[in-house]
């Protein structure tokens, strides 16, 4: 037994048992004072857990949620990282948290969303049986540097680990399925087919319009929302791949569930290759979240029976659509981060056929991108379609002033447009003007998500997230 | 009835940090001033005549953009370009947008990429990106009888310097701007005007567009005289919240 691996495991669990006397969900602390006393330890410990990984921009949580709810349905004894401790130290964290003081592990699984730009760095230590990439997209450059930067971490981490890990990329990302080229690892491929979606405009503000091969301008057959669809590159001849998970219709997509028929290839289910089901949660990105998921079962050898189980029984993850029961009413809570996530919330609420009361939180502290600028690649103009059933808008966090310009200049009436910076006064405000059966949407970013929830938590009863 | 014909030039490449807003406050502003606006997008490929227009924007890239742009631009639009900006056509050119106009662009390592040439400036890359917001103060438009303060936010990591026949847009009250030494943010030569600042810089800062917007116009009508006031409270509660923030 190694003398430094029990030493870094003690005090790290030490730190865990403390910061839990002091009530806090700290997740990052255990970790970092585990590698300082044994840089390998997660190395380490990890090796004893089938692992199965889950990163790219959008959608990583919530396509971890269920494929949580997958094993779940297969009764598999697993661990997972929540509350977005989805970083080195925190990914290091749960791995203690889930081992015996000698190193032993108690569980089989594990399951772990790790952060795009962190997955080269966890990959140093931890070798995954799966890795699902959702997508990439424009998120946080303050931080992150440039998307092509990104895609690039992700692709050196991939090619750290070795040739057994399965790789569950989107077919209908032209920056994500170029990491199934070239590569000896099994690929599989989920998407969208173009019969059962096509978007009606094209969205001008796209990440990657340029063939990532050969840098030619991509034609698309279908497009589905931001560069993702049927691209394909005339020059170079790289196109979208065939995928072997495809939703192939799209039976009914209502405000809180959508209705789904998928196909299968042969390689991942030989009989019945198609099936319909149900996701348990709205809008067109869940439905890539819930093919991600899906095919990334079949992968491993889950029936179709128990997948489709656990997507029409999921709950989303933290601050994703979380929803809170005040009398009556209800509060909808939805994490937004980057402008085509946004985008998608905001066609999401057009969707809804009541009156519409919607509160935007925007904060700039670190965790959020101290760079607003995004705000202005969001298109709260298509707002203007809905304009009728908007009754109130209200901004707040620590640029609550900046998003209500961004909602002016999209041409909303500035007479339905308050900045409210007291959450207290905002909740208050927002359930007044909710009528009853109604919904008020808060859209926080990260860590003005973590205020108000922890607000909403005192108020009404919410589970402390980090158990 | 007065109106404006504005260009983006290459939206589809250059628009890392939602420079699109400073698109959307200039048409925004001419519609609440009562003067009709077209938007033309011209990218690779496309045609360009520079006396179509009356103001020409060029938004900020990442280096995998800007690099599919260099021979379009060079070999396409540089004369057009070049002549408008002489002819006193109005240009904002952000960031990218900014690096491009100048001469060249020297990376950390020496190698030197070919740029416009337009105007007497250049840019050394650096191994650091200066990030953050930026407050500078400018006396081309002038508050209340002091230079206006304009707020942004940067996120570049080359330094770019100006040659004499340039000024620069103004001077750094707080971040790094130009080159993060001489103290002085943007460049400005005829009615070219150039920022690091994203953010999106006009849709915050109502009289740098309002300026903009007033000279295209006075060089189109002879009979323009000036703009009227909007009611632009959300506009100075956002960049007053950043000043306050910052410079307290």
């Amino acid at each position: 037994m190694k003398i430094r691996q029990v030493i870094s495991i003690i005090a790290s669990k030490l730190t865990i048992f403390l910061l839990h006397l002091l009530k806090r969900g700290g997740t990052t602390l255990p970790g970092k004072v585990a590698f300082k006393l044994y840089p390998d330890i997660l190395k380490s410990i990890a090796s004893n857990f089938e692992i199965i990984m889950v990163t790219g921009t959008n959608g990583k949580t919530t396509t971890t949620r269920i494929v949580e709810e997958i094993l779940k349905n297969n009764n598999v004894d697993y661990i997972t990282n929540k509350s977005g401790a989805n970083l080195l130290s925190g990914i290091t964290t749960l791995f203690i948290q889930a081992v015996s003081i000698s190193g032993k592990p108690k569980h089989k699984v594990a399951l772990i969303e790790s952060d795009e730009a962190a997955f080269n760095q966890v990959t140093k230590h931890l070798t995954p049986k799966a890795v699902i990439v959702t997508n990439f997209f424009r998120d946080q450059l303050d931080r992150y540097g440039e998307l092509y930067s990104t895609l690039n971490a992700v692709k050196s981490g991939l090619e750290r680990i070795g040739d057994n890990t399965a790789l569950i990329l989107n077919a209908d990302d032209s920056m994500c399925a170029s990491l199934g080229i070239a590569t000896a690892k099994p690929v599989i491929y989920y998407g969208i087919n173009q019969q059962a979606y096509q978007a009606t405009s094209e969205n001008m503000n796209s990440d990657a319009m340029f063939c990532i091969q050969c840098k030619n301008k991509y034609e698309y057959s279908n497009r589905i929302y931001g560069h993702l669809g049927g691209f394909y590159c005339t020059n170079c001849g790289y196109k979208r791949p065939d995928a072997h998970l495809e939703c192939i219709e799209i039976q009914e997509a209502g405000s809180s569930y959508s209705t789904i028929k998928c196909k299968c290839s042969s390689t991942l289910l030989q009989e019945n290759n198609e099936f319909v089901t149900r996701i348990n949660l709205p809008g067109l990105y869940n439905i890539y979240n819930a093919m991600a998921a899906a095919a990334c079962g079949l992968a491993l050898g889950y029936k179709v029976e128990t997948i489709s189980n656990a997507l029409q029984s999921f709950e989303s993850g933290f601050g994703r659509m979380e929803s809170i029961n005040v009398m009556d009413k209800t509060i909808k809570l939805i994490l937004v981060k980057n402008p085509t996530g946004f985008n998608q919330v905001l066609s999401f609420l057009a969707l809804e056929n009541q009156s519409l009361n919607t509160a935007f939180l925007i904060n700039d502290n670190l965790a959020d991108g101290t760079d607003i600028s995004w705000l202005w690649d969001v298109d709260f103009e298509q707002l203007n379609n809905v304009s009728d059933k908007i009754d109130g808008l209200i901004t707040s966090g620590v640029r609550g002033e900046d998003m209500a310009v961004r909602l002016k200049y999209s041409g909303l009436d500035t007479s339905k447009i308050r900045i409210i910076k007291d959450y207290h006064m905002l909740i208050e405000e927002g359930l007044k003007k909710t009528p009853p059966g109604g919904c008020f949407y808060i859209l926080p970013t990260y860590t003005a998500m973590l205020d108000i929830r922890s607000i909403l938590k005192k108020k009404f009863n919410l589970k402390e997230f980090w158990k | 009835m007065f109106d404006l014909n504005i260009c983006h030039l290459y939206p589809d490449l250059l628009n890392t940090y939602g420079d699109r807003g400073n698109i959307l406050a200039l048409q925004k502003r001419a519609q609440w001033h009562g003067i009709n606006t077209t938007v033309q997008n011209v990218t690779i490929g496309d045609n360009f005549d520079a006396s179509d227009y009356d103001i020409i924007f060029l938004g900020g890239g990442q280096d995998y953009e800007q690099e599919i742009i260099q021979k379009d631009v060079l070999e396409q639009k540089n004369t057009e370009i070049k002549n408008a900006i002489e002819n006193m056509k109005v240009f904002l050119c952000i960031c990218g947008g900014y690096q491009l106009m100048g001469k060249y662009y020297k990376t950390w390592d020496g190698k030197e990429i070919e740029f416009l040439g337009a105007l007497d400036l250049w840019t050394v890359g650096g191994k650091e990106r200066m990030i953050g917001n930026i407050v500078f103060e400018s006396n081309f438009i002038m508050e209340n009888g002091n230079p206006l303060k304009i707020v942004g936010f940067e996120n570049h990591s080359g330094r770019t310097y100006l040659g004499e026949n340039i000024r620069p847009l103004g001077k750094v009250l707080f971040g790094n701007g130009n080159n993060g030494t001489d103290g002085y943010e943007g460049a400005v030569y005829k009615n070219v005007y150039c920022s690091y600042s994203h953010g999106s810089l006009l849709p915050k800062n109502p009289m740098l567009t309002d300026h903009l917007l007033t000279l295209a116009l006075k060089q189109k009508y002879t009979d323009f005289d000036a703009l009227g006031k909007l009611d632009d409270t959300f506009e100075n509660e956002a960049r007053n919240t950043v000043i306050q923030r910052i410079l307290k």
